[in-house]
């Protein structure tokens, strides 16, 4: 194999984007390096552009011709390149309101940012990945950065006890994990690239064998601990209490949704054979995540912790789409996470708005905000609304696309479980708006009594003040003008190779609900 | 059986009783020291075996890193927190241990049912025996390249990151908020400020 | 000769032994200890299959490589993480850490 072939034959530019965003991330680095702490002014801006670079890069990716890199350990097809926007974006908001946030704590920021983006890059290889290797190092590359994200505080006893629970709690899945994934390349006989595995496994075995059996619960160990699925989810509301809020922002959205590319990639491809397991186990998952989370956050004081509960009810829902495994199934798994992306976003940064000017993320202290801030009360309103499901917000039209898409497929329980829920979690989003609305201004919280007057102009305010502005008109307007994402996240669907396949499988096991695969094009109104 | 079988035969039972019993130590003796020296044992004697299966290379690789790097960095992690401390005894703690040691059993016995049960496709093609450095290092440039360059992103990230987290900063108890001059200044006094009798009273 | 299995065996023992300290410990570093403990299981297990069904590519051994690369970097975030905790908490004993519910 002489050079030019084997340069042709990896294809490189599938990964342009992780690339602009490498090439970003150590220009920071060494600015940062020779720039001293006067680069802060910049850096920043530069990591912003960068991200935004990547976007477009993603841009141009869609719909390739080639879409295979690197031997076939990298793929390029539409469902990455959406998920990898989606981590990007996340990340891309991310960077402005973390600016104000990391300079008010004292720590430097050019290795935040630097970090952040090498968790943004681990999330994006690890939704392009096709091989087990590059799967488990990207996934690595996500979770140390993460790691070293949460206990970024290292003066914050509570920030180093979220980071050392975060690391001993993923370091273990992801030890199980990869035994799951030795398992797999010792039962196809050596292979590793998911394809491979899957005609290997297709070719000898009998139905279910137990050493598949072992693998499969040992990796969705792994996956359902990166979504923080029910009971895998023992680490979220610790770590998002303790860590710094923008670090909480981009994990609720950048990793889990790395977290759910990893889990249709692998469960699609590489399991087929044990789907019945799978989707009972993961049935199993969205129901307990559904329930719980929704239930345990009514008891929630600290706003971050109710987000976190929200969070892993979020992941049951989104849960569903993949569950029925119909193109609707998956195609509202991508609009919920890019939905729930803005929203959930959108909520971080009031949260961090209210902590930089108080100090304290307690819910009680929200109380009467509204008299002395009501641009802040306005955000956090719509972006729990949307959260909640309320609509015509964003994050209605998300969840009624899951339902819709799950009803269509027959999983009546699953849908009715998640309607109940929904209603509950209304509740909780109800009572933190409540709180900041309706108090007469004698019941003030103190930290509301004390609130400073808004300055804008300090540096990092600006920032922060565009990515409030951004998430919240996204997720008001995603609702009424939701018809390009729609067509965004069924074209990701429609276009990966990978998935059709899946689906006409999944549709010939289904013969009685083979009309309703046909009528999927049309969205729910 | 050949004499090099049977030479084969007795260094793996030795091996993996050294590994077992190494291992053990580990989880169960009570001092520290102790368990990061047996977990040093436990990687010479998993390189050993990586002997028997033909990967000199990985096995060098596994004696440099995991022995020279990990093992040194964990007793050096042990010698940075040392302090005598003796744990205030957990109510009923035997009982979460002999349930988690079931456990453990059940995991191991289904995990052995699966490795018993399980037809390996066994390959008949001869080792490739010290070439294997020769094609691990054609697997790097080729189809494992992406996984390759994305460690070294991974490993800078983390020796810049375990630098931050590690590095003693020394900030004044009280942050100056919202004075935009300060915050752009490294918030570090210099290093004499620093008692050094905080290290003192801890070891 | 020595049978694929009792490479597999051995790995599965050194895992669950992992899994054993990873619960029981109250040590940090010990946790950690009991982590590197399960990599090299599943090291072993990547090695002896590389031997055993895929002799010629040494994809095994690759990924081995990749896994003690790994280890390492994770061991070192590990304990940068126990040595800042342990300067803010002045323990390590994983009982005391309950700042955050656990």
């Amino acid at each position: 194999m002489d050079f030019s072939a084997l340069a042709a034959q990896l294809n490189a530019g599938a990964i342009l984007p992780e690339g602009i965003v490498i090439i970003t991330l150590i220009t920071v680095l060494v600015g940062d390096l020779i720039g001293g702490r006067a680069s802060s002014r910049w850096t920043p801006y530069l990591a912003i552009a960068g991200l935004f670079a990547a976007i477009v890069a993603l841009v141009y990716q869609w719909d390739t011709a080639n879409p295979i890199a690197f031997l076939g350990g990298f793929n390029s097809d539409a469902l990455s390149v959406v998920f990898r926007g989606i981590i990007v974006l996340s990340a891309m908001i991310t960077v402005p309101m973390s600016i104000r946030y990391v300079e008010q704590s004292g720590t430097s920021l050019a290795e935040f940012i630097v970090i952040l983006m090498t968790a943004t890059l681990g999330g994006m290889v690890l939704s392009g990945a096709d091989e087990l290797v590059t799967i488990f190092v990207a996934l690595e590359t996500l979770s140390i950065s993460s790691y070293l994200l949460t206990g970024y505080m290292k003066r914050d006893p509570r920030s180093n006890e979220a980071a050392l629970k975060y690391l001993l709690i993923g370091a273990a899945s992801s030890a199980i994990f990869l035994y799951g994934v030795s398992l797999l390349y010792g039962l196809s006989g050596g292979q590793t690239r998911l394809s491979a595995i899957a005609a290997q496994l297709a070719a000898d075995s009998s139905d279910a064998p137990i050493g598949l059996v072992v693998a499969l619960v040992f990796v969705i160990a792994g996956i359902a601990f990166k979504i923080a699925a029910v009971p895998f989810h023992q680490w979220t509301p610790d770590v998002y209490e303790g860590s710094p809020t923008p670090v909480v922002a981009f994990l609720s959205v950048g990793s889990k949704a790395a977290g759910f590319a990893l889990a249709i990639r692998l469960l699609v491809s590489v399991f087929p054979l044990v789907s019945e397991q799978w989707h009972f186990v993961f049935t199993a998952l969205a129901i307990l995540s559904m329930v719980l989370g929704n239930v345990v956050a009514l008891a929630q004081t600290s706003m971050k912790r109710l987000l976190a509960y929200s969070s892993i009810a979020q992941a049951g829902f989104v849960m569903i789409g993949l569950i029925v495994g119909t193109e609707a199934g998956y195609a509202s798994m991508v609009f919920y996470l890019l939905v729930y992306l803005f929203m959930n976003l959108g909520g971080f940064t009031c949260v961090i708005l209210f902590s930089l000017r108080t100090g304290t993320d307690q819910i009680s202290e929200y109380s009467g905000l509204y008299q002395k801030d009501p641009l802040l009360t306005l955000g956090l309103s719509i972006c729990l609304l949307s959260l909640g499901g309320i609509p015509p917000l964003a994050g209605f039209f998300g969840k009624l696309y899951i339902f819709w898409a799950g009803w269509q497929a027959g999983a009546y329980g699953l849908v009715l479980v998640g309607l109940i829920t929904s209603v509950i979690s209304i509740y909780y989003y109800i009572r933190v708006i409540k709180m900041m609305v309706v108090k007469e201004p004698q019941e003030m919280s103190d930290s509301v009594k004390n609130y400073p007057p808004m300055r804008w102009n300090l540096p990092g305010m600006r920032p922060l003040q565009v990515s409030l502005v951004v998430a919240l008109v996204a997720t008001s307007l995603a609702g009424i003008l939701s018809n390009p994402l729609f067509t965004l996240a069924n074209d990701s669907i429609t276009h990966t190779p990978l998935l059709k396949a899946a689906i006409a499988e999944q549709a010939a096991a289904m013969v009685s609900h083979t009309e309703t695969v046909e009528t999927i094009a049309i969205a729910p109104q | 059986m050949t004499l090099a079988e049977g030479v084969q035969l007795v260094s793996f039972g030795l091996l993996a009783a050294m590994m077992i019993a190494a291992a053990l130590g580990v989880v169960l003796l009570s001092n520290i020291v102790y368990s990061a020296f047996l977990l040093g044992i436990v990687f010479v004697s998993i390189s050993g075996m990586y002997v028997l299966l033909n990967a000199g290379f990985v096995a060098a690789a596994q004696i440099l890193i995991y022995v020279g790097a990990v093992n040194v960095l964990i007793l050096f992690g042990i010698m940075l927190v040392n302090k005598r401390e003796d744990f205030a005894p957990v109510r009923r703690a035997w009982l979460g241990k002999v349930a988690t040691g079931a456990v453990c059993l059940g995991l191991f016995a289904l995990l052995s049912t699966m490795v018993l049960g399980t037809p390996w496709a066994l390959s008949s093609e001869a080792a490739i025996g010290d070439g294997a450095t020769v094609m691990i290092g054609l697997h790097f440039f080729s189809d494992f390249l992406l996984p390759f360059e994305l460690a070294s992103v991974l490993l800078l990230i983390a020796l810049v990151g375990a630098i931050i987290l590690a590095r003693r900063e020394f900030i004044p108890d009280e942050m100056p908020q919202d004075t935009v001059g300060d915050a752009l200044k490294l918030p570090e006094r210099p290093r004499e400020l620093v008692p050094a009798s905080r290290d003192g009273a801890e070891s | 000769m020595i049978q694929l299995e009792y490479f597999l065996l051995l790995a599965a023992a050194l895992f669950c032994i992992g899994i054993y300290g990873l619960v029981t410990s109250r040590n940090v570093i010990r946790v950690l200890m009991s982590i590197e403990l399960m990599l090299n299981a599943v090291n072993l297990n990547l090695m002896a299959f590389s031997n055993y069904l895929d002799p010629a590519s040494a994809t095994g051994q690759v990924f081995t490589v990749f896994v003690i690369t790994i280890a390492a970097a994770e061991a070192s975030v590990g304990l940068a993480i126990v040595l800042s905790i342990y300067r803010n908490r002045d323990t390590v004993d994983m009982e005391q850490f309950n700042l955050l519910k656990w």
